[in-house]
């Protein structure tokens, strides 16, 4: 029985990981501007592509494989230093106070932009950089031998998970996100800024999506079109968690990654489908997620 | 009166117009169709095809074309959906210029293209889709499939592991989920069990096309200990499931047979010992492909232009543009070197044996080609810095084709143990 709860467990954990990272910044992106960003995913791709390329350069330069580990990071960084405030100040702003139609049409339309971009810029053929996994070697648990790696994926989500809450409950900047959540309007009438507000909340959120991407690579490179795939599970986690909840969204990527490892091991022609039959079940039981409620708004 | 006339003479104009090119004068060009990945996760695979498309055109006219003609080739990305492909075969088709097309690589296209080829009658080549059931009904006029079909291709799989390993006793399958992944898994079982029913199956597990993370289906799999893990996973999808498996220990502690690994010998570092094979005898390195100087300069000349060299997808398609080559002789040579129809192009398809660049093909009344087989096991190479397929064997594609008009599923489940000794050794084509 053990033999199968370690693997369930590992698996179910480590799939939750890499879906965390984008369901959160969504969710973080929705509850502080009220968008609903369909772009989303393409950060996390783009977070892909350009972290394999960094990792790829610092291989083909001849220095030393360790700084890969650096390189995920610093491409989710420079990507959301690029691409955050850049993409808030225009578009996203411009939607702001817009009808939920015309903010999901206005995202979709820079998905498909960013989409043809990524083509343009990184081609049509997958890319992979394997070094930070193959570095940190692996560890048998019974017959099943998993990569350290997909442990550290684990511990830096719940690193993630205390991370944004500790910002939010001990930082200056996370009160004042809170905040706004809470009342926006009361919010401006005391003088919080909130334009600035908006814009390190969304550039947070692409940091957390591009870093999900940055992560992925070691073991699932970057290719065309995992952008859209991702941000439809995103979308399943967020709307399970309750949009605008954090811990939410990192109790429903633990479901939806529990509810995807049980397929696979027992009925795995189930596999695509189950963390939408889950997403159905919960919004059938409860309309507002796990977390959410349609009362008082919280983050 | 008159007036009627004019309308009934411009009508006729217009029709003869929009009509197929019958038999007539050569034209300036002939206008080809090739589908493929050229975007997707499945662009991996696609691409070696649409290279080898490029390589084999630019050299055919260079050669002065066919009989003259320059061929002039359109190609379609399969990867804007199987909706999209069909309404581009139907944009193509209605231009008279394009005679032929070569098209598709996914099983699931081919099935969906089939009403449309028969419906608009041009002659269509499936350059890579293997879905036996394509030409199942032997009815098909248009759609000609030189390159073999899933039933040879998957049973040559298991009977290959039944000669290297006959004891297996455990096996575990990893196939793509849809069309071709669920024939290749239920061909590769029931030609197992035909032979061995104690064999036990103790997984079998369809992720979906376009999978990036396979490191559930790879506990699963070590969970399961099986003796032998068969996939016909490709393109990105087996270079992740690879690139994942392969730090587990997956390869070591079982045998491992990727149907379609040949494709990734070039990138992965796969270990000595795993079984893959070419779907086909499309091995670039084989003794027949490399006795061929017109196959070593194909090679050439493509490790030239593109950086590698080629991948069975490559040797499917340039050997489905020899066979549009051929055909066209050949339609040409029954009609007096007329440039032909797309009728007539189509009945020189239907029939007789072809050289490809690694073989022949041997096309049957139902339009399906008569293939051998190719497979062998990873070994290290002194020549490349890739582990090359060697302990290979050639088995006879006619032998295992299931005869036209038998249920291909009843056909595999008749296969037994004295067919298993009647065919060639394993390490036997040298």
């Amino acid at each position: 029985m053990l033999g199968l709860i370690i693997p369930l467990l590992v698996d179910s954990l480590t799939s939750a990981a890499l879906i965390f990272f984008v369901a959160v910044g969504l969710t973080l992106v929705f509850s502080v501007l009220r968008v609903l960003n369909v772009a989303h995913g393409s950060f996390y791709s783009i977070g892909a592509y350009v972290a394999a390329s960094l990792c790829l350069w610092v291989i083909s330069a001849g220095l030393s494989p360790w700084l890969t580990f650096v390189a995920l990071l610093a491409s989710a960084v420079i990507l959301a230093a690029l691409l955050g405030p850049l993409v808030q100040s225009t578009l996203i702003q411009w939607t702001l106070g817009k009808s939920e139609a015309v903010q999901i049409l206005a995202t979709f339309g820079l998905f498909l932009i960013l989409e043809d971009l990524q083509r343009i810029v990184f081609g049509v053929s997958s890319i992979a950089e394997d070094t930070p996994m193959t570095l940190l070697g692996v560890t048998s648990i019974g017959s099943v031998t998993y990569l350290n790696y997909q442990i550290l994926l684990i511990i830096a989500a719940i690193i993630v998970v205390f991370g944004l809450r500790m910002m939010l409950v001990k930082t200056r900047i996370g009160k004042l996100l809170s905040a706004v959540v809470f009342d926006r309007e009361m919010a401006l009438s005391v003088g919080i800024n909130t334009k600035r507000l908006f814009t390190f909340a969304f550039t947070l959120g692409v940091f957390l999506a591009a870093l999900g991407g940055a992560l992925a690579v070691p073991t699932s490179g970057a290719a065309p079109g995992l952008g859209a795939e991702t941000i439809v599970l995103a979308f399943a986690v967020a709307a399970i968690g309750g949009l605008g909840q954090i811990e939410g969204a990192a109790l429903a990527a633990v479901i939806v990654g529990l509810a995807r490892v049980v397929a696979i091991y027992f009925a795995p022609q189930l596999e695509a489908v189950a963390p939408y039959i889950v997403m159905l079940v919960v919004l059938l039981i409860r309309p507002y997620g796990l977390f959410g409620n349609d009362q008082a708004r919280r983050i | 009166m008159m007036k009627m006339t004019w309308v009934t003479a411009a009508a006729v104009a217009l029709g003869a117009a929009m009509t197929p090119l019958h038999a007539q004068e050569k034209p300036a060009s002939v206008g080809v169709g090739v589908f493929t990945f050229t975007s997707g996760p499945a662009a991996a695979y696609g691409m070696p095809g649409k290279k080898a498309a490029d390589l084999m055109v630019d050299q055919i006219n260079k050669a002065g074309g066919i009989a003259g003609v320059p061929i002039k080739a359109t190609v379609v990305d399969e990867g804007q959906g199987t909706e999209g492909v069909i309404a581009e075969y139907r944009r193509l088709a209605s231009n008279p210029e394009n005679q032929v097309m070569i098209a598709a690589l996914s099983s699931s296209n081919c099935l969906a293209l089939k009403p449309a080829v028969e419906q608009l009658k041009v002659p269509t080549i499936a350059w890579n889709c293997d879905a036996h059931q394509l030409l199942a009904d032997g009815k098909s006029n248009y759609y000609f499939r030189p390159n073999g079909n899933t039933v040879t291709e998957f049973a040559a799989y298991a009977l290959y592991l039944l000669q290297k390993n006959p004891n297996v006793k455990r096996v575990a399958m990893l196939n793509p989920d849809y069309a071709m992944g669920h024939d290749a898994a239920n061909v590769f079982s029931a030609t197992l069990k035909a032979i061995r029913p104690d064999i036990e199956i103790v997984a079998n597990l369809f992720p979906k096309l376009g999978t990036a993370n396979f490191q559930t289906e790879v506990s699963r799999l070590l969970a399961a200990q099986p003796d032998v893990v068969f996939s016909a996973l490709w393109g990105a999808d087996l270079s992740n499931f690879v690139r994942q498996a392969s730090p587990r220990g997956l390869f070591s502690k079982s045998q491992v047979i990727l149907a379609l690994g040949e494709t990734v010998l070039q990138q992965n570092t796969l270990p000595q010992g795993v079984i893959v094979g070419v779907l086909g005898d499309g091995w670039w390195m084989s003794p027949d492909a490399q006795a061929r100087p017109e196959t070593k300069r194909f090679v050439e000349e493509y490790k030239q232009r593109f950086g590698e060299y080629p991948v069975f997808p490559s040797m499917k398609m340039a050997n489905a543009v020899i066979y549009m080559k051929d055909a066209y002789v050949k339609a040409m040579a029954a009609n007096g070197g007329k440039w032909p129809s797309r009728d007539e192009l189509a009945k020189a398809m239907s029939s007789g044996s072809f050289d490809t660049l690694t073989g022949t093909s041997t096309i049957r009344k139902d339009n399906e080609g008569m293939v051998d087989q190719v497979i062998g096991t990873t070994v290290k190479s002194p020549d490349y810095s890739f582990p090359v397929i060697g302990d290979m064997v050639r088995y006879d594609g006619k032998v295992l084709t299931p005869p036209q008009g038998e249920d291909p599923m009843v056909w595999v489940k008749s296969i037994n143990a004295d067919l298993l000794k009647s065919l060639p050794k394993p390490g036997s084509y040298k």
